[in-house]
C-alpha cells in the first residue's frame, strides 16, 4: 500500500522532462545557461565579504563569480522554496536517513550525515574544478551541445554507478521491492 | 531586481519539478544508480534532449544567451570523477542539495554544508590548481556542431544518441525481484 501511493505521487518521466525542459529553455531564454554550484560560491562570496573582504577580493575564483544579488543566488535561494513547497503539498513523508541506507549501515543519523558531508564535499569540489556541475556543465552544456557537459556527463554517471555498487554492495531483493 | 525575481522564480519551478520527479530523494537516487529505478536518468537525459531542440529555436529566434564552458582533458575528466564518487556516496548533486534541504531532509543539510566546505577549498586552491590541471590540457569551447556544420544536424545527432541510451536505461533498469 506504501509503495503504490509512493508510486503515483511521483510525476512520470516523460511529462517531468517536458515541465523541466520547459523552465531550462526560459531559463536560457531570460538568463542563460543555469547553474547551481555556482550558487555555493555566490553564497560564500557574500559571506566572506562581511567576514574577511580583503579574503575575498584576493581570490580569483570570488572574482569570476557574482555574489549575493546575483541571479545565481537567487536560483539556489529559489530551488530551496521550490523544494520546501513541493515537500509540503506532497502524500510521501521525508526520511534524514533513506531506507536502502538504513538497510545497509543502520539507522546512525551521525554516520548518514557525516556520509552526505562528505559526498557533499566531492561534488562541489569537483564542480568547481570543472567550471559546472550536473546542472551547470552537464545539461547546460549538453543542451548547447558542448563537449565538455556530454564528457563529464558520461563520466558522472559512470563513477557514480560504480560508487553505489561499492557503498551499497550487491543489490538485494528487499532492496528492489 | 528583475534578475533576482528570474532567478528565484526558475529556481522555484526546477525545485518543485525535480522534487516531484524524486530527485531530491537520495534514496531514489540510489536506486537510479544501482540500476533499479529507471525514471530519474530517463527524466535528464529527455530534458537535455527536448531542451536543446528548444534553445535550437530560441537562437533562430536571436533569444537569449549561450555560453559554453570549455573542455580541459584532466580537469574536467579527474572533476568528473569526484564528482561522480561523490554522488554515488551521498545520492545528492549541487542542485539537489537546495531543493532537498528545503524539502526538510537533514541528511541533504549536512550535504550542503559539506559543499560549501568543498567549494571554498577549491576557491582558495583555484589559483593553483587552475594552471596545474585545467590550463595544460584546454581544449576550447567544443560543440557537436564543430563536426555537423550545423547546429539542427547536431541536435538530431544528440536525439538519437540520447534516445538509445533512454531505450537501454528502459530496459536494462529493473524493478523485478526475479530479474536480479
Amino acid at each position: 500500500m506504501q509503495q503504490s501511493s509512493e508510486h503515483s505521487a511521483y510525476w512520470k518521466w516523460i511529462p517531468a522532462s517536458f515541465a523541466l525542459a520547459g523552465i531550462i529553455v526560459f531559463i536560457f531564454a531570460t538568463f542563460g545557461p543555469p547553474a547551481s554550484s555556482s550558487g555555493f560560491v555566490s553564497t560564500l562570496k557574500g559571506f566572506f565579504q562581511v567576514v574577511a573582504p580583503g579574503y575575498a577580493a584576493s581570490k580569483t575564483h570570488y572574482q569570476i563569480i557574482p555574489g549575493p544579488g546575483s541571479w545565481l543566488f537567487a536560483f539556489v535561494v529559489g530551488m530551496a522554496i521550490g523544494g520546501f513547497v513541493a515537500g509540503r503539498t506532497f502524500p510521501v513523508p521525508t526520511r534524514d536517513v533513506p531506507r536502502i541506507w538504513e538497510q545497509r549501515f543502520g539507522s546512525s543519523r551521525r554516520r548518514r550525515y557525516a556520509a552526505t558531508f562528505a559526498g557533499g564535499f566531492l561534488i562541489l569540489f569537483g564542480a568547481r574544478l570543472a567550471g559546472g556541475c550536473t546542472l551547470g556543465l552537464f545539461i547546460s552544456g549538453s543542451t548547447q551541445l558542448a563537449i565538455s557537459g556530454l564528457y563529464f556527463g558520461v563520466l558522472i554517471f559512470a563513477f557514480a554507478m560504480i560508487t553505489a555498487r561499492v557503498v551499497y554492495g550487491p543489490v538485494r531483493k528487499e532492496t528492489i521491492e | 531586481m528583475t534578475k533576482i525575481l528570474l532567478g528565484l522564480f526558475s529556481g522555484i519551478a526546477f525545485g518543485f519539478v525535480i522534487q516531484r520527479i524524486g530527485a531530491t530523494n537520495a534514496g531514489k537516487m540510489a536506486r537510479a544508480h544501482l540500476m533499479i529505478e529507471p525514471d530519474i536518468p530517463r527524466f535528464m537525459l529527455a530534458a537535455v534532449v527536448l531542451s536543446a531542440a528548444g534553445l535550437l529555436g530560441l537562437t533562430a529566434a536571436g533569444v537569449g544567451k549561450t555560453m559554453v564552458l570549455p573542455t580541459s582533458i584532466v580537469a574536467t575528466g579527474l572533476a568528473a570523477i569526484i564528482f561522480g564518487i561523490g554522488w554515488g556516496l551521498a545520492g545528492y548533486c549541487p542542485g539537489t542539495t537546495w531543493a532537498a534541504a528545503g524539502e526538510g531532509r537533514m541528511d541533504a543539510v549536512f550535504a550542503l554544508l559539506g559543499g560549501f566546505a568543498g567549494a571554498a577549498v577549491f576557491a582558495q586552491l583555484h589559483e593553483f590548481l587552475i594552471p596545474l590541471l585545467y590550463d595544460p590540457t584546454n581544449v576550447g569551447q567544443l560543440t557537436l556542431a564543430d563536426w555537423t556544420k550545423s547546429r539542427g544536424a547536431a541536435v538530431a545527432a544528440l536525439a538519437v544518441v540520447f534516445s538509445v541510451c533512454i531505450y537501454f536505461i528502459g530496459k536494462l533498469w529493473h524493478r523485478q525481484p526475479d530479474n536480479g
